[in-house]
């Protein structure tokens, strides 16, 4: 993904100039001619890198640094100095303000880029470092949103494939509830937002979703309908979850009847493939945003699955797309797409490869469940 | 986050004058908005004109102001949405909870 650099400097040509050599070598270059600007650019974007000249009028480089400096969101930008101020004491101010290198623009283009291609390389590391260090303090804590396993029935399979936007944990999460023999939940939900803020309030919904549907079921309840309320009704008055909302898909498997029940919150349709279909199949609950009212009302639907038949819950970055820069939401060009992949005989995981290579633009996390009946000869 | 504001009467119209409505600005536009409706606003109409995509950080944002204003017994409604953004509110039932107008003339004639 390309970075973007903030160039603040009040020459024109040294901008442009600077511009054409970092565009051309894949960073997004925005510019600013004065402080005041690059003030307001920063209002509005937050860049991986910001460049700046020293002397400027009004305000010089040094006026700006102090300005970031109080800015808790800001400072944490990687800042450099590159300036034909090179007097030792100049260079000491700058350092002392926390810049990471202060640069001559005496210096060669190509050593330049280097420096900065360096940083780039070394803050990315670090990052990764630092992500990696919390991805195994969450694991050595148990802190999964996605299970480890699938649950095994006598009657179907489940399956499912999770991967999270830009690599960062998210806010979809995945559950199978296996109360006994007979009965399994399956629950996908997705936490409105993105990366660490979704992913903590993912294990809240979490909790109570599992909490409230061991509660009912201890109690004999499998009604989807007064599990989902129940919820709905404790979420609502979590002052913790006031303004986070999920939307949540439960689907129960009856592996003795063979029956299966979905009923859904704010979720994106249940999808049904049946082969030689013209189309997958849409099952849209009725159900608002976990906790928006105290008082909702979830519908349940029974769902009859043929043996050549496939079930997807879906979380609603399958459906984002972005083509030639511009990102768009329609359930309908995933639909076709996985109708024209099942219909070609493409296997599970070659399905997962071409809606998920790195070739595809993924805008939001991805989740999709699959649910499908063990053939007789499979068993 | 790039946003106009105009007074019709005692109705705000808020427009967002961005193509994404996202992850990047969801925060800032959702303290924006709380901050008007502190300040006493009830009647708040927001347009989508200029966005073309918007994602669940945002959708996000948006329920949070709507019920925010729900003890206030105020009205929220959104206008001049593209018909991705409409679908998407469709298959989340959010059509149920919001009221979605084509335009703003009619907007305003709603309250």
């Amino acid at each position: 993904m390309s970075k973007t650099i903030l160039m603040v400097d009040d020459d024109i040509v040294q901008l442009e100039l600077f511009k054409k050599l970092l565009t051309s070598n894949g960073y997004i270059c925005k510019v600013a001619l004065s402080v005041d600007i690059a003030e307001s650019i920063l209002k509005h974007e937050i860049p991986d890198l910001i460049i700046s000249d020293y002397q400027m009028p009004v305000k010089d480089g040094f006026d700006f640094r102090r300005i970031l400096l109080q800015n808790d969101l800001l400072k944490q930008v990687p800042f450099l100095f590159l300036t034909s101020v090179n007097d030792n004491n100049f260079v000491q101010q700058g350092l002392d303000l926390k810049a990471i290198d202060y640069i001559s623009k005496g210096t060669p283009a190509k050593q330049i880029l280097s420096k900065i291609d360096n940083l780039m390389r070394s803050v990315r590391q670090h990052y990764e470092k630092s992500l990696s260090e919390i991805k195994g303090i969450a694991e050595k804590l148990n802190l999964r949103n996605t299970p480890s396993a699938t649950p095994v029935l006598k009657n179907f399979s489940v399956s499912f494939f999770n991967t999270s936007y830009q690599d960062h944990p998210g806010g979809d999460f995945i559950d199978f509830i296996q109360v006994n023999e007979r009965f399994t939940f399956i629950i996908l939900g997705d936490v409105m937002g993105k990366k660490w803020g979704a992913w903590f309030f993912s294990f809240s919904f979490l909790s109570y979703i599992r909490s409230a549907i061991r509660l009912c079921v201890y109690d004999g309840n499998f009604s989807l309908s007064e599990i989902m309320a129940k919820l709905n009704r404790v979420i609502h008055f979590d002052e913790l979850l006031g303004d986070i909302f999920s939307t949540l898909s439960i689907v129960l498997i009856d592996d003795d009847t063979q029956k299966i029940n979905y009923a859904g919150a704010g979720d994106l349709p249940l999808l049904k493939y049946e082969k030689g279909k013209a189309d997958l199949q849409s099952y849209q609950s009725e159900g608002i945003l976990l906790g928006f009212l105290a008082e909702s009302n979830f519908n349940e639907t029974e769902i009859e699955l043929g043996s050549d038949d496939e079930l997807y819950l879906i979380s609603d970055g399958m459906i984002d797309f972005e083509t030639a820069g511009v990102k768009r939401s329609d359930i309908n060009i995933f639909k076709s797409k996985l109708h024209q992949l099942k219909e070609s005989g493409k296997s599970e995981d070659d399905i997962n490869y071409i809606l998920f290579n790195k070739n595809t633009t993924q805008v939001d996390d991805c989740s999709i469940i699959t649910i499908k009946k063990i053939k007789n000869e499979d068993k | 986050m790039k946003i106009s504001k105009q007074q019709s009467g005692d109705i705000g119209v808020i427009i967002i004058e961005e193509k994404e409505a996202n992850l990047s600005n969801s925060d800032e536009f959702k303290e924006l908005i709380l901050e008007e409706i502190t300040s006493g606003t009830r009647k708040l109409i927001i347009s989508f004109k200029q966005v073309e995509y918007l994602d669940s950080s945002f959708l996000g944002a948006l329920v949070a102001i709507l019920k925010a204003l729900l003890p206030y017994n105020g009205k929220l409604i959104l206008t001049d949405m593209n018909d991705d953004i409409v679908n998407l509110f469709q298959l989340t039932r959010l059509d149920k909870i919001f009221i979605l107008h084509n335009d703003l003339e009619n907007a305003v004639k709603e309250f």
